[in-house]
């Protein structure tokens, strides 16, 4: 019965994901991932109906393959979303085996819409819903649930903070590959002003996210300058990925090992100017004193 | 409150209302276990404005400490050799106490801090060090009328806290008690140590108010 309720529910989601995205323009390739889509939610049904609510946390391989497969096909999506049970159950859970949290169903949809990310971006330009579409869920919109869940499943917390940026940058990147064709698109239709608040949230929870995963945890300016730092090297890099020809995009790799480089060096750049700075007017201070005592402007009579 | 996925996150102009049917169906379900532990001060919430509204209160007070602090620093600085200077290291002290906790919160809880951080740096020092050089008098009518605006500031958040739901924010209303306690403690010991004998004692109490709640409403925002 649960189950059942469950299906109904994924099956009426999956549907009107699926009317709204193909309004009008239905390619071929659009009505294909739509069965395919609706293969997977018949799947799930059955998967869902004999297992439990309680997950394993995803590895990172998990949520990569799901991502470049979405693009070949939609068949492997649905079953390969897992989500943790994220629900708070600890002392006093009373929850059923049917409840679903918000988030798990929130992965769920989102998982969805990756499938559709593709499919409308390379269907005819329309300037219906398609676009926009395609603004509302382009996989930055899964950024901060799945670079979390990745990063809490690699148990990041233990690398140093400089390498630990430039892989969630990477893994970040390496999402965008099934759809690096399309991109280009997909980014002007981000930068139009309609789009702009929303795409300017994502982009500085993901980075938000990044770096508190990384172990930031500073309450002053820094908060502000190491996100600034951050946000410059994933849209310099972004914009050099969508351009770069090279096998398994080696040329942008090296670039963000350059960039991180820069930020390091100018942070600690920063420190040492600083000492050096208290250093100096420490030395200023002792000289004043000294000049004082010589002339004996310093004693009481 | 179980609230289900947001309608921002699907498609704008969906005619068929898609979750909220679904989530009718979710209703019924116990949501989110209430009980706060003992050591968190926010209490968990998934409810998005009352996070925001949580975050702007612990942003706003983080800010004022810090800004406290440099007020207590920059006197320090011009008196930190006369015979007011224990007391002054005492509040400070106690300043630094209240900040370092205010940190805790906001790492905890992923607060963004206030951009303005620098600009209360800067102010605070001056206007510590500004009002010390009109003797121990001035520094201890800065302190008066500091203390009595931050009171005043966390008087209100208390009763705003106490409207909403005062067993849930137990914790964080223990904390903003606890601390204005302290800053009326400042305050008493200001008016002790004459501060109302400095010339001008209105004119300055007024002038430092005004700024005062001027940076609070900024510091909320920004």
């Amino acid at each position: 019965m649960a189950a059942l309720i469950r299906g109904l529910r994924a099956g009426r989601v999956l549907r009107g994901l699926g009317s709204v995205a193909v309004q009008g323009t239905l390619s071929p390739q659009c009505s294909n991932v739509r069965r395919g889509f609706h293969r997977a939610a018949l799947l799930r049904l059955a998967n869902d109906s004999k297992s439990d609510t309680s997950v394993p946390p995803p590895s990172y391989h998990e949520v990569d393959t799901a991502g470049e497969s979405s693009s070949s096909s939609a068949h492997g999506e649905s079953s390969e979303d897992a989500q943790p049970n994220t629900s708070f159950q600890d002392q006093s859970g009373e929850h059923g085996e049917d409840y679903e949290t918000e988030e798990q169903l929130q992965a769920r949809i989102l998982t969805a819409a990756l499938v559709y990310c593709v499919c409308v971006v390379n269907a005819a330009p329309s300037e219906s819903t398609g676009w926009r579409f395609t603004t509302n869920h382009r996989p930055g919109f899964t950024d901060e649930m799945l670079i979390g869940r990745c990063l809490q499943g690699r148990n990041c917390i233990s690398k140093k903070t400089a390498e630990f940026l430039r892989d969630a940058v990477e893994m970040r990147l390496r999402m965008l590959i099934p759809y690096i064709d399309t991109w280009p698109r997909a980014m002007s239709i981000l930068l139009l002003p309609h789009n702009i608040p929303d795409s300017l949230k994502h982009l500085s929870t993901m980075v938000d996210d990044i770096w508190y995963y990384a172990g930031d945890r500073s309450t002053d300016v820094n908060w502000y300058t190491r996100r600034a730092a951050l946000t410059g090297i994933y849209n310099t890099t972004e914009l050099v990925m969508v351009q770069d020809s090279s096998p398994d995009f080696e040329e942008t790799w090296a670039f963000l090992d350059n960039r991180i480089k820069d930020v390091v060096n100018m942070a600690n750049t920063a420190k040492q100017v600083q000492a050096t700075g208290e250093a100096v007017v420490q030395g200023l201070m002792g000289a004043a004193i000294t000049l004082k005592n010589l002339t004996g402007m310093n004693q009481r009579r | 409150m179980h609230r289900f996925v947001r309608p921002q996150l699907l498609l704008c102009d969906s005619k068929q209302p898609l979750l909220p049917t679904a989530g009718q169906l979710c209703t019924n379900h116990k949501s989110v276990v209430s009980s706060v532990r003992a050591y968190v001060v926010l209490p968990p919430t998934n409810d998005e404005e009352e996070k925001a509204m949580l975050h702007r209160m612990m942003r706003v007070d983080h800010a004022g400490e810090y800004g406290a602090n440099r007020i207590y620093a920059g006197q320090m600085a011009v008196l930190g050799h006369t015979q007011i200077s224990p007391l002054i290291q005492e509040m400070w002290d106690q300043e630094k106490q209240h900040l370092r906790k205010f940190n805790e919160i906001l790492a905890e809880n992923r607060v963004r801090p206030t951009l303005l951080l620098p600009l209360w740096n800067i102010a605070g020092f001056a206007l510590g060090a500004g009002s010390a050089l009109l003797g121990k008098e001035g520094a201890m009518a800065c302190t008066v009328a500091v203390e009595e605006s931050i009171s005043e500031h966390y008087n209100s958040q208390i009763r705003t806290l106490m409207e909403i739901d005062p067993e849930k924010y137990s914790e964080l209303l223990q904390l903003i008690k606890e601390f204005r306690d302290d800053e009326m403690e400042h305050h008493d010991t200001g008016l002790e140590h004459d501060a109302e004998s400095v010339p001008g004692y209105q004119l300055m109490k007024a002038i430092i108010q005004a700024g005062c709640k001027a940076a609070i409403c900024v510091s909320e925002r920004l």
